[in-house]
């Protein structure tokens, strides 16, 4: 089956998503630099200050930062429906999601009320806004396309998570007591799978075949994931919200099937790239699937053999689902987007001669995180499965892992500017272009 | 009939695909076409072929791959 093309005309300046992905990794080593601070003690349970700053450093600086970031050029080169005003939309959403990931993890770290406050409105902007630019574009797509139809339901994800966020901000900022562990619960089951896993299920139909040059995902997976997983996370949430524990575990058990089941097919379209060796991209894949794979597997179990209450299973869950398969997922992707958006913007500035792309960000970089990062990820678990002392190697290495992203990102940003600027003067753009590219190619 | 020049580029990752064809073309005799086979539909190419003045011809292989003939 021959794959589609990608509409590149209608893209909105490369600024526009590029700074949500270079502003990412930043949070990241945020998140290590408190968990280093928080030290044994930050891992006592998975309401600590510290562990609930982490957490949100990771969702929502890192992870959301880069989904809707992506997405501004995701939604009109997959789907052809631009967001409207991408550079406005952009101008309001990425300094609202900055500063509100900031307050909201500095008022939960340090139990700052009027911190959360703070971050409950500049958030409710960011998610405002852009559900509502991206929510009317997709209307205007064609929602019988999978991938776009997968991306349109975990956009439905991301307004149930940050409605029922926006709940428990209110309770910690003006102190009141809703049912907050029941809340909670949904919160985090909609981030993680309700968001993201659907998010990355819509976009790997894309971007694993056209990177990775494996085979499509099978029809009955693309078409059929999103909605089953959806459907069966509202049965959840009401078995949940009812507080119908039996039924709520019971229905547990399909969902982390699910999940697994994307996992299993993700490494299965792998095995079957038609690359013989795979890239630090398709490593980092392959690694988020095992980590998801996992996290499924001890989700299941904590509810077959009934130690769902015990406090190490939510720190498992977390380091597997944040930061074994999240954090692992976007990495590769990272290091596929930034480089691939430079060259666009060379390619426009500089005629059809831009640098290779593997000179604008080599593979080094990516390979030496994927090393840390997966030491980071293994360590983390370790440490949250009772070896408590771990935190801070793993922290350490989660910090390298995330400084290499930044750092290698920043750089790639800098000899492409560096490119065109040095293109400037000379208007025949093509070869100048490339030979002051080759003078500062490291 | 004029010579023609073959690239395949089928599973080659973004934007590799792209820059072989331009360099391909760059030392492509006048005369002569160049004959591309690749995997997906490359619509940001077809545009580049349009601005530098180039005719192109797309083809569904039932292989699963696209046949794309360019020429001046």
């Amino acid at each position: 089956m021959a794959l589609p093309g990608l509409l590149f005309e209608q893209a909105p300046p490369v600024s526009v998503p590029l700074r949500f992905l270079l502003t990412a990794p930043w949070f990241a080593v945020l998140a290590a630099g408190l968990l280093l601070w928080a030290g044994p003690d930050g891992l006592g349970s998975r309401w600590t200050p510290a562990l609930l700053g982490v957490t949100h450093l990771l969702t929502l600086g890192f992870m959301a930062m880069v989904m809707l970031g992506a997405l501004f050029q995701i939604l009109p080169v997959v789907g052809g429906v631009p967001v409207p005003h991408p550079r406005i939309v952009a101008a309001i959403v990425h300094p609202a999601l900055t500063l509100g990931a900031l307050s909201l993890a500095s008022g939960l770290a340090l139990g700052l009320h009027w911190a959360i406050r703070a971050a409950l409105a500049l958030l409710a902007a960011a998610f405002l806004v852009f559900l509502a630019s991206a929510g009317r574009s997709l209307l205007r797509g064609n929602l019988r396309d999978p991938a776009l139809r997968t991306i349109g339901l975990a956009l439905i994800g991301l307004l149930l998570t940050t409605s029922l966020g926006a709940v428990l901000a209110s309770a910690f900022g003006w102190s009141f007591a809703p049912p907050l562990i029941r809340i909670t619960a949904l919160h985090a089951a909609w981030g993680l799978l309700g968001w993201t896993l659907l998010l990355v299920a819509g976009v790997a139909q894309q971007v694993v075949p056209m990177f990775q040059a494996t085979p499509p995902y099978p029809r009955w997976l693309a078409r059929g994931f999103a909605p089953t997983l959806l459907a069966m996370l509202l049965a959840w949430s009401a078995a949940k919200w009812l507080t119908l524990e039996l039924l709520a575990a019971a229905l547990a058990l399909p969902i982390l099937a699910a999940a697994a089941t994307f996992a299993l097919v993700t490494l299965w379209v792998q095995l079957r790239s038609r690359r013989p060796r795979q890239d630090p991209t398709a490593r980092f894949w392959r690694f988020g699937m095992l980590c998801l794979l996992a996290a499924s597997i001890v989700g299941a179990s904590a509810q077959l053999q009934r130690w769902s209450d015990h406090p190490a299973l939510p720190l498992m869950l977390g380091v597997l689902g944040i930061v074994g398969f999240a954090l692992s997922v976007i990495s590769g992707m990272l290091y596929k987007i930034v480089p691939f958006l430079l060259w666009l913007k060379l390619q426009r500035r500089l005629g059809g001669r831009p640098p290779h792309i593997k000179q604008i960000l080599p593979d080094r970089h990516a390979r030496l995180q994927l090393w840390l990062h997966t030491a980071a990820t293994l360590t983390l678990l370790a440490a949250g499965i009772g070896q408590n002392g771990l935190i801070y190697p793993g922290a350490a290495l989660l910090s390298g892992s995330a400084l290499t992203l930044g750092v290698s990102l920043l750089a790639a940003w800098r000899r492409s500017a560096h490119a065109v600027r040095d293109s400037q003067p000379h208007r025949a753009p093509a070869q100048s272009g490339r030979r002051a590219w080759r003078e500062l190619k490291p | 009939m004029a010579d023609e020049v073959m690239v395949d580029v089928r599973w080659l990752e973004p934007p590799e695909p792209f820059e072989r064809v331009v360099n391909a073309l760059e030392t492509l005799p006048r005369d002569a076409a160049l004959r591309v086979l690749i995997h997906r539909e490359p619509h940001p190419l077809y545009r580049w072929l349009a601005r530098e003045g180039y005719q192109y011809r797309t083809r569904f292989d039932p292989g699963g791959w696209f046949e794309i003939r360019i020429s001046r």
